[in-house]
This record gives structure tokens, sequence and C-alpha cells, in this order.
């Protein structure tokens, strides 16, 4: 009785010093587990990767040594069993296959588990884990079988220990309950260290039982003063171990191995660390010789007639202990420097030092604290922005330097404390590797995840949120996706498939893709669940395009999965992870085509904390509106004052919409959202000059009418008070330089008032008429018209404009005789677009941007007319300099400007750049490309590009022309086309490649103007590895990378 | 419910008495227990939020802090205030969100004796007895005391308002 009492007593003594103890262990032993996972999947498909079976080992070595030390039963049982599986490969004995790595998997996800109950009652939760160490064990001993005297070792070494509860004899891997009592009773709370180990604890159990405690098992003092002296003895005759004793007597040796086995059997963790550190006093020492240290005390126990289990476990004693005489050898190390001569230990002991240091550098600080500090850094950035708003009025130049240097700190603060959030990315994908390592055992796949970027970073607080849903977006490629190895053969695949997961910043956004080699989306299965749901009539269903169908993937409840499995199709869908990504403020979007696979790609911001809002506002109140959200600005006159070229709001009935490059765009009012007017009201007003804020939310476009448009400003985000909560067209509320609170607009909630729910079908109206704009513009190019000197317009494709500036005639600069202009802290230099202009006298020059490379020049035009989609009609001039040709764009007569030129003009270096690059041919290392156009102003366009980008480019009028270099026996890396082409497509061109010619195996992108999913897939059909539409410069670019990757891949 | 509240806080009070800070509020004396009180803000430039209940008068920023505003007189249906009448707000906490109570006037810090509390009389109006603890006695007149916490546990007024 009085020993239960006593047990309880000590438990509460344990209390708080254990809470501390408790929490590092879990959060240790998660960030191992985590690790494990990783490193199991990497074993698997590597098992002779000594290294990282090594690395496993001790890790569950470390989590079984500590769950021992800290009297977790169950956990320990559970480490031990895989760690004995996780031994048996290490020595060879076993071999790593499938089976076995997914019976230590589920250890892992049992000991998660645990650590999961523990973390929320700070006890080992009940279960029986017996079935699971039961199947580790029966793979241990299968290995063993192959030597049939190790299936009787259970029960000859460890004959004396048939636990009396059990009524059987002990699994190899399984800890006697007296064991677990004593080394319960043993781990003593901190502050009664020492004498923990003594009489009371173990009169309660430990005496009951004559294994006891590790100490006495071993065979006491005696025992441990015979095998101190042999090891010490051995340790100075080992050659690999002697020089690290080297001015150690033989005595003094055996007093400290003595000393530390004392500490360590009795479960004195201090004291064995003090010794510990004292074991060597020679520097080089590392995890070898460590382990060689383990090996020879093995061998000397067993020697000492000590059972072999009982020596194993006092060898994990040692373990507890290896870190400290390690870490000691670094710092004798890292003492004398300068007698660091280069011995053979020189490499282990620079990385070790690298390693101290590392872990001397960086400290655990927790989550809250630094959310804290965020907060606090917040305020700060505010206040700041109000003083400087505050002296900016005043005429004080005392405060002026103070707060400058304020300011200055601030700014710095901020992005300090800023980048403590920011994580790498790859912490998010820790978890994936297993995942789909355990859905290609479930679903019998082969498949490779491929993670780029992973070392892109983002505030963790994002990280967090968009963990899950891209957890399930590679459970959905793995399991919908990608096909059965028997189908991907049918279809003439690689047996195995691939998901590519990449991350990469772009603009202040972080961009996600995940890309699968899979089946694609079928829009003809979709179509079938859609009208099985009843989600959309067949009418419908005929008048949607196939991007469009696959979006209803995004729909609240859709599966596609014909069967469900317990992997994906829980029914929690992508509607799930949608909304999830558009909580956090970011979009996805999808592009699927069938049976070449889907790529999805999602955009969120860099951190919740801090975004950029464009300040609006409406009656008299202003508004922010997240810059993400905000596609482009178009200012609209009332109709009455509208000249021809204005942007004008129109109705049809009631509904107001917007013509924008030839497209109608449904429009909000914001007056109207809020309640500040009624529709008569706002059609009541008389000459009034309107902004348009052009919003996406999803696939839904649309038009947001304010009155007014102030500047963009970094806001801090708040949330709302819980009771504005469900007010949905506000996303939180933020304090402005000025002091001023304002709300922050939610275009998500604005758009769903605004169609009282129907958001979803109004995206695929939007869709609807982006695609049949596509479809009537397939040979269309967005085109920028402007004038310059000549009375005809003049037009050159959008999408070699980087950007349009009005630039300050004040601030242009001439130098040598050209115009020279400061252009984000470059010189730019600025070139007229036409000769007999001239620059605007005062005021602001609009200037069309050129980049190429390092090349950024400035073209100054008199005035940007508008943005056309228009047909590309070229006949090509009399070679007038810096002209392609003329095209009647937008029903007028109007010449085609060449990019090239104006370049060549601004930088003389830049053609011979070009050029050069064109004439090298020795170089075998740069790709060879062909292209195929017969339009003399693509091959101008695109040819300078692809050069530029350091490849060698053949560019040729015809599909012919491209075969008679074939027959010449010229080889190209890659080949791009256009579609469409007289006499021969680019369709025939590619089948006639394709069908056993010399070219065969050539690469072929097709760029073309035609790219709906019909054409694209016809593309595919005919054999082209891309399709990139014209003029995509960055994807065409991309593509070509792509090509270039799979070609060295393939060879 | 509330009443016992307060007679439970008070036997932890060894001398009997409670302070409240007293309001003016289109001429009714109210009580706000002094400890519920942050702060005492003059007239502040308050954002008014769109669709937001009526009660609710906005935001106002207070030291970096967002505050949101309550107009009280709405939330307890007195008539709004009159044009150009100054304004003052008492600033309160509820659920570690900061609140800021619009009333017309702040007047003393009161020191009352238990004694002289009552109970709500039944026939009280139903939107003042669903936030008053309680009723004091003062020798001129009768000082109900707002339960801060009812008053802004809105997820159950929201309905009602």
């Amino acid at each position: 009785m009085g020993g239960v009492d006593f047990l309880s007593e000590s438990a509460k003594r344990r209390g708080k010093a254990m809470d501390d103890l408790l929490n590092e262990f879990l959060t240790e032993t998660g960030e191992s587990i985590d690790v494990v996972d990783v490193e199991l999947v990497k074993l698997e498909q590597d098992p002779n990767n000594k290294e990282v079976l090594d690395n496993i080992f001790r890790l569950v070595h470390t989590i079984k040594g500590t769950c021992g030390f800290l009297g977790l039963p169950r956990l320990e049982s559970v480490a031990h069993a895989s760690e004995n599986v996780l031994g048996k490969f290490r020595d060879g004995e076993l071999s790593v296959s499938e089976h076995s790595v997914t019976v230590i998997l589920e250890s892992l996800d049992c000991i998660k588990e645990i650590l999961a109950g523990l973390e929320a009652t700070e006890e080992e939760p009940d279960g029986d884990d017996s079935d699971l160490i039961g199947r580790l064990d029966a793979i241990a001993e299968g290995g063993e079988a192959a030597a049939p005297v190790a299936e009787e070792e259970p029960d000859t070494v460890d004959g004396e220990i048939i636990d009396p509860t059990l009524g059987r004899s002990l699994k190899p891997g399984e800890v006697s309950l007296e064991e677990l009592e004593a080394a319960f009773a043993n781990a003593p709370g901190p502050e009664e260290m020492a004498g923990a180990a003594a009489a009371p604890a173990a009169a309660t159990s430990a005496s009951e039982n004559e294994t006891g405690s590790l100490f006495d098992r071993v065979g006491g003092e005696d025992t441990l003063a015979v095998s101190a002296h042999l090891i010490s003895q051995r340790a100075l005759a080992s050659d690999t171990l002697k020089k690290f004793f080297a001015g150690t007597t033989q005595e003094q040796l055996k007093g400290r191995f003595m000393g530390l086995m004392l500490a360590l059997f009795k479960d004195d963790i201090d004291a064995s660390d003090a010794v510990g550190r004292q074991l060597v006093n020679v520097s080089g020492f590392g995890e070898t010789q460590f382990d060689a240290i383990l090996a020879m005390v093995k061998d000397v126990l067993v020697e000492c007639q000590v059972d072999a289990d009982t020596a194993d476990e006092a060898v994990m004693m040692f373990e507890l202990v290896r870190e400290a005489v390690i870490n000691a050898s670094k710092v004798v190390a890292e003492a004398k420097p300068a007698a660091g001569k280069a011995k053979p230990g020189a490499t282990e002991q620079a990385t070790a030092t690298k390693e101290t240091r590392r872990s001397t550098q960086s400290i655990r600080v927790s989550v809250d604290l630094l959310e804290d500090l965020m907060n606090m850094v917040s305020e700060l950035v505010l206040t700041r922005n109000q003083l400087l708003q505050i002296t900016r009025n005043m005429d004080n130049s005392e405060l002026g330097v103070p707060l400058q240097r304020l300011s200055q700190c601030t700014t710095e603060l901020q992005e300090n404390v800023m980048k403590t959030r920011m994580q790498p990315i790859g912490n998010a994908w820790a978890k994936l590797p297993r995942i789909v390592r355990d859905l290609t055992v479930e679903l019998d796949k082969k498949i490779e995840l491929e993670m780029l970027g992973a070392d892109t970073e983002l505030d963790r607080q994002v990280l967090e949120l968009i963990k899950d849903p891209l957890t399930h977006m590679v459970r959905n490629s793995a399991d919908h996706g990608i096909e059965t190895p028997a189908e991907r053969i049918a279809t003439g695949k690689p047996e195995q498939g691939t998901i590519v997961l990449n991350a990469f910043h772009e603009g202040g956004h972080i961009i996600i893709e995940i890309k699968d080699d899979g089946r694609g989306i079928s829009a003809e299965k979709l179509s079938g669940k859609i009208l099985e749901k009843g989600l959309a009539s067949e009418a419908e269903l005929a008048d949607m395009s196939e991007a469009q169908i696959q979006k209803f993937i995004f729909h609240p409840g859709f599966s596609t999965a014909e069967k469900i499995t317990s992997v994906s199709g829980r029914g929690v869908g992508m509607d799930v992870v949608r909304s999830n990504i558009e909580k956090i403020g970011g979009t996805i979007d999808m592009v699927s085509a069938v049976g070449k696979g889907s790529t999805f790609s999602i955009k969120i911001p860099l951190t919740l904390a801090i975004v950029a809002g464009l300040i609006v506002k409406a009656k008299d109140e202003r508004f922010a509106i997240p810059q993400i959200s905000v596609l482009e600005l178009v200012r609209a006159s009332s109709a009455e004052n509208a000249g021809e070229n204005d942007h004008k709001i129109e109705m049809i009935k009631d509904t107001p919409v917007l013509r924008l490059r030839n497209r109608l765009l449904p429009l909000v009012f914001l007056n109207e959202v809020l309640g500040f007017m009624t529709r008569e009201e706002i059609d009541a007003r008389e000459n009034t000059d309107d902004f348009i804020i052009v919003s996406q939310v999803g696939s839904f476009t649309f038009g947001i009418v304010v009155d007014q448009v102030f500047d963009t400003e970094e806001i801090v985000v708040k949330p709302v008070a819980p009771i504005l909560k469900e007010l949905e067209v506000y996303s939180g509320n933020t304090i402005l330089g000025d002091g001023s609170v304002i709300m922050i607009l939610d275009p998500n909630g604005i758009a769903s008032m605004a169609n009282s729910g129907v958001s979803d079908n109004a995206g695929d109206e939007a869709a609807d008429a982006d695609l049949v704009r596509r479809a009537a513009s397939s040979e269309k190019e967005t085109m920028l018209v402007f004038r310059s000197g000549q009375d005809h317009p003049r037009v050159v494709p959008l999408s070699l404009v980087a950007r349009l500036e009005e630039i300050d005639v004040n601030e242009i600069e001439r130098s040598d005789g050209r115009l020279m202009v400061q252009y984000r802290g470059a010189l730019m230099p600025l070139i007229l677009s036409d000769p007999s202009m001239k620059l605007v006298e005062e005021g602001r020059q609009p200037v069309l941007v050129f980049s190429d490379r390092q090349y950024t020049m400035g073209l100054a035009v008199d005035q940007i007319l508008d943005i056309v989609e228009d047909d590309l009609d070229i006949t090509l001039s009399s070679g007038q300099a810096g002209s392609i040709g003329s095209a009647i764009i937008d029903g007028k007569a109007s010449q085609i400007i060449d990019v090239a030129y104006y370049l060549g003009q601004a930088f003389p270096k830049w053609l011979a750049t070009a050029d050069n690059n064109d004439e090298v041919s020795a170089s075998d290392s740069m790709e060879r490309l062909l292209l195929v156009d017969d339009s003399d102003f693509f091959r101008n366009m695109v040819r300078p590009i692809l050069v530029s980008e350091g490849y060698r480019v053949k560019a040729v009028k015809s599909a012919e022309a491209a075969l008679d270099l074939m027959e010449d026996g010229e080889r190209f890396d890659v080949i791009i086309s256009d579609i469409q082409m007289p006499d021969m497509s680019g369709y025939e061109l590619a089948e006639t490649i394709r069908n056993g010619s010399a070219w065969e195996d050539v690469r072929m992108i097709a760029l073309s103007a035609l790219a709906s999913e019909n054409d694209v897939n016809r593309g595919f059909e005919a054999g082209f590895d891309d399709y990139v539409a014209k003029f995509d410069k960055d994807v065409l670019l991309r593509s070509l990378q792509q090509q270039a990757k799979i070609k060295g891949d393939a060879a | 419910m509330s009443n016992l509240v307060v007679r439970k806080d008070l036997s932890l009070v060894a001398t009997g008495k409670q302070d409240f800070v007293t309001v003016m509020l289109a001429g009714q004396l109210l009580g706000i227990p002094v400890l519920a009180v942050h702060d005492v803000l003059n007239a502040q430039k308050i954002t008014k939020i769109p669709l937001s209940p009526a009660w609710v008068a906005g935001v106002l920023n207070l030291r970096g802090r967002i505050v949101t505003a309550i107009d009280l007189r709405q939330r307890l249906g007195l008539p709004p205030r009159e044009e150009g009448q100054a304004s003052m707000s008492v600033v309160v906490e509820h659920d570690e969100e900061p609140y800021s109570l619009q009333i017309d006037k702040v007047g003393e810090v009161l020191s009352l004796e238990d004694q002289d509390f009552e109970k709500n009389p039944v026939t009280l109006d139903v939107r003042w007895r669903e936030v008053s603890m309680g009723i004091y006695r003062l020798k001129d007149q009768l000082l109900p005391i707002l339960d801060v916490e009812r008053l802004l546990t809105f997820e159950a007024t929201n309905k009602a308002a």
C-alpha cells in the first residue's frame, strides 16, 4: 500500500518540472519523427544508403532512449520494436523491403498518435500495440530465420524474464512491466536527481524482481570495475582510439569509464553528462569513434557474463552521453584551433565544428512570442507613419533627423521580424514524400514526387494555412491523376508517373504549381457527373468548353473518382481547397489536357500581415481593396460626357456593364453594395466620372464602381471585431498613415453579394465570355496602338512591351547627344519612335518601356491610343527602318514597329550580342532550334528573343523548307512550329516528322494563335510535345527549357 | 442570474462596497463597474461601417488599436443624440476585444454600499432589463448598473437588434 502511495506522491513531485521536460520531448520527438518519415521513404528507394539508415536508426534510437527516461512505456516499446528491425537493416541481417518499411512507418504513425495523446493529456493514452509490435518482431525474426540458432535467442537469453503479468515469454522488442515500472520509478524529478534511484523507489517494484535497475542487472559495482578496466585497456590498445586518449593513463581512463557507467546505469543523467564531457580531451572524436567505444563496451559486458539484452540496454544508456562526449571533443577542437594539424580526423573535425556553431547560433523561440513581436512591429510601423505624416506638415527641423533615424530603424526592424516569420515552403512539403509513398503502395502505382523551389520562403501563417490544401491536392494528383502502371504503359507513357511541385516568387506572390503527367481531367466523365448531380443541364454543358467543364471540380460537393478510395474522395473536394486558398487571399487555377496531365497553380500572398491595398472612396468613406485582387483600373465617364474612345457604363435592362476590350464586364456599384445609394440615385447622378476596379474572384471577373481612387498603401490587416464577422464585404480593417481607421473590402464578398450567391455560375459565364472572345479571336493578337510623329497609328504586340510609363519631361536628360532618363535606379536610354516627333514641352511624356535581358529602353511616343485585339494581316513594307510592315488594325492602316531596331539604336551592343550569338556555330553547348513560321513578322519577332536567350536559331518560312533541312542532314534540338501555314500545316509537319523521319525524336513545340482545347489536343495528337499560345514569350522560353531538360533526361 | 453574480462578487469585498463610474446618457445616469473601464475618451473620429448593425457606431483608432464603437443610445432604445451635442466614450473589453461605448458625459466614481443594491424591477423595459445588473438607490436618483458582458454578447442579441 505504502508503495502505491509513494508512487502517486513521486508522480506529483515530478509534476511541473516534468511538464517542461515533456514539452521539450514532444517538440523534439515530433521533429525527429518527421525526419524519419522522409528518410525512410528515401531508404526504401535507396536501400543501400548507409548514411540514411544510420540517421534513421539514431533518431529512432534517441526517441526510444528518451521515452525510457521519461517513463513512457507504450512509446518505448513501439520505438524499441521498430528500432530492432532498423538495427537488423543496419547490420545487414535484413534487407529493406517495402513491407518492412510500411510496418515501420505504421509504427511511426502509432508513435505520433501516442505523442498527440501525450500532448493533450500529459499522459500516455491507453492502447494496445501488441499487434504492431508483433508484426515488427516478426519482421525482425524473419531476418533471423536464415540463422536457425537465432530463433532460440529470445528463450535462452531472456530465459529468466518470463513476464509474470503477461504469462508468456517476452518478445525481443518488449519490455517487462517490472522493468517499465522500475524505469518509471527510477526516473527522478530533476530537483532530486541524485536521490531518485535510492531505496524507496527500488523498494516499490524493483526489489520484488531481481532484474531491478540496470545497475543491478549488469552485476553491480564489481562487474563495472572489471569492465571499466577492460574497456580502458582495449581503448588504449586500439589503433583508432588510442590517440584520443593520449596523455591519459590507463588508471585515469578506467576511473572515467567507471564513473560514466555508474552514473549512466544509475540513471544519474547530470552526473553522466559531466563525466561524459571529461571522457575525451583530444579533438576529432566523432560519431565513428563513439560507435567504436560502444561496440567495445558491449563486448566487454558480454564477456563479463552480462546477458545480451542487458548489455544492449547498457549500450543504449551510453547514447545519452553521445552528444556530450562528442561535443566535448569539439570544444577541445575549438579551444586549440592553432594546434589543428592536418590529422586524418581533420575533415570530420571541421564539419563537427560547423555543427556546433550552428547549434549555438539558433535558439528556439515560441511562435506566440514571434506573433506578439510581429503585432508590435506592425503597430510601430503605423505609429511611425503617423509621426511622419504629422511632421511633414510642420517646420520643425529638430524632429527631422531623429525621426529619420527612427523611420529607418523601424523599417529594418519590420523587415527582420518579417524574416523571422518566413519559412521555406519545404516545411509544408515535408510530409508529402511519405504520403505519396504510402499512396504508391496502397494504390499500386508508381509515382515519383519531384519538389522544386522547396527553399522558397513565405510567412509561416500562410504556410500553415496552405499545408492542408497542398497535401490534399497532391493526394488527388496521385489518386485521380496518375494512372496505374498498366494503364500508363498502354498509353505509351513511362510506367512511373511524376508529380512535380514547384514553388517560386512572382511579384510579391508565391506561385505553387502541382503538375502531374497523369490522365488529365476528362470532360466527358465530368459531364456525366455534372448531369447526375444536376449542376448543369445537358444544353448548358453542350455550350461549355472543356476547360469550363473541368473547372467544375472546384464546385462544392464534387468528387470525380469512379471508386472512392481511402485516399481521397472523402467528400472533401477541390471546392474546400479553393475556398481555403481564397480565404487567405489566394487564387487557384487549373489547366488539364486529357492524356497529358493536369497542372494546378496556386497564387498566394507572401504574408498576410502587411499587404498592399488600393485606397478608394465611395460616398464620403474611404475603403481599402487588397491589391492582389485588382486586375486593372478603368476610368469611365457618364454616358453624356463620354467621347467616342472613352469607356462608359452601359445598361442592359438594369444590369450595368462596361465594354472593355471588346468584351462585357459586369459591374457592381460600391455605393449600392454598401447601401449608400439606391440604383435610382446612382442613375440620377450627373456628370460623374467613375472609376472601375476590375477585379477577379476565382474565374469571375467583374468591375467595382467607386467614386474615387487614391493611392496604394501598405496596410496592416487587422481582423474585424466579432460582431462584424458576419459582414462578408469586409475582410478586415486597418489604420492608415493619417491615423484613421478604414475597412478593407473583400472582393469575394462583394461578388457574392452582387450575385446573391451564384458566383459560380457567374464565373462560368465570365469564362464563357472569355472563351467566346478567344475563339473568335483565334487569329488575333493583342496590340498596343500609339501615335508618334506621323498621322498613321503604329502598333506593337503588347506582349513585347514591359511597361507603359509617363515620365516627367524635366527628368529627361541629354548625354552625349542621347536622351536618358533615370528609371528604377538606373539610366535608361530614351529613343524617339519617329525622327519627326518631339518631346512634349512640359508635363509628362508617354513612354513604352521594352526590356530584354539587361537592356531596358524607353520609346517615347506622342500618345498611347488603345489596346486592341485584331487580326494580324501584315503586308511587308518596303524596308523602312524601325518598321516590320503594315497591317489593318481596327480598320486603320497601321505600321508595326520593329522593337529589335529600336533596341539596337539604344544599345549598339544589343544587336552585336544578338548577332554574335547567331553566328557562333562552334559552341555545341547551345541548343539548336528550328523555327518554322510563315509569318515574317513572327519570325522576326521570335527569333531575336530566342537568340538573345542563348539559343542558336534557324528560321524557315515553311514546313517544306524545314523538311528540306532534314533531307540535308541538319540536326536540331527543338523544333518550334507555327500551326497555320499555307501548303503544309504544322500538324502535318509534326505527323511527317514523327512518322519515322530522321527527326523522329526531336522535341517539338507548337507555337500558335489557335489555342482552344481542340487545337491543343490536335497538336498533341500530331506529335507536338508542348503547345504554346503565340506570343507568350515567357511560356515559350519555359517550355524550351523543359523540353531541353526532358531531352537531357532521356539522353 | 446577473444579480447573483454581483452578490457573489460583493461578498468577496470586505467593505461591502463597490466602485462604479457613472455616465450620463440621454438624461439617465448609468453605472459601469470601475474595473471594467479601460479608458475614457473625448470625442473621437469614428469611421462608419456600412451594413453594420445600427448600434455599431463604427470603428476608431485608440493608440494603434482598432476599437469598435457601440452606439449605446441605439442599443438601449434611446433617441439619437442631437446634432452638435458633445459625446464621450468609455472603453471596455469583452473577450479581449476592445469596445467603446458612446455616451454623453462621464460623471464621477462612486463607492456604493451593497445594501443599496436592488434587483431589476420586473416592469423594467426588456431592452434595459437585459443589460442591467440591477439598481442602486442613490439619495436623489436611481442608478442602473450596466452589465458590460451581456451588453456585448452580440450573438444572443443580434437577431433582436
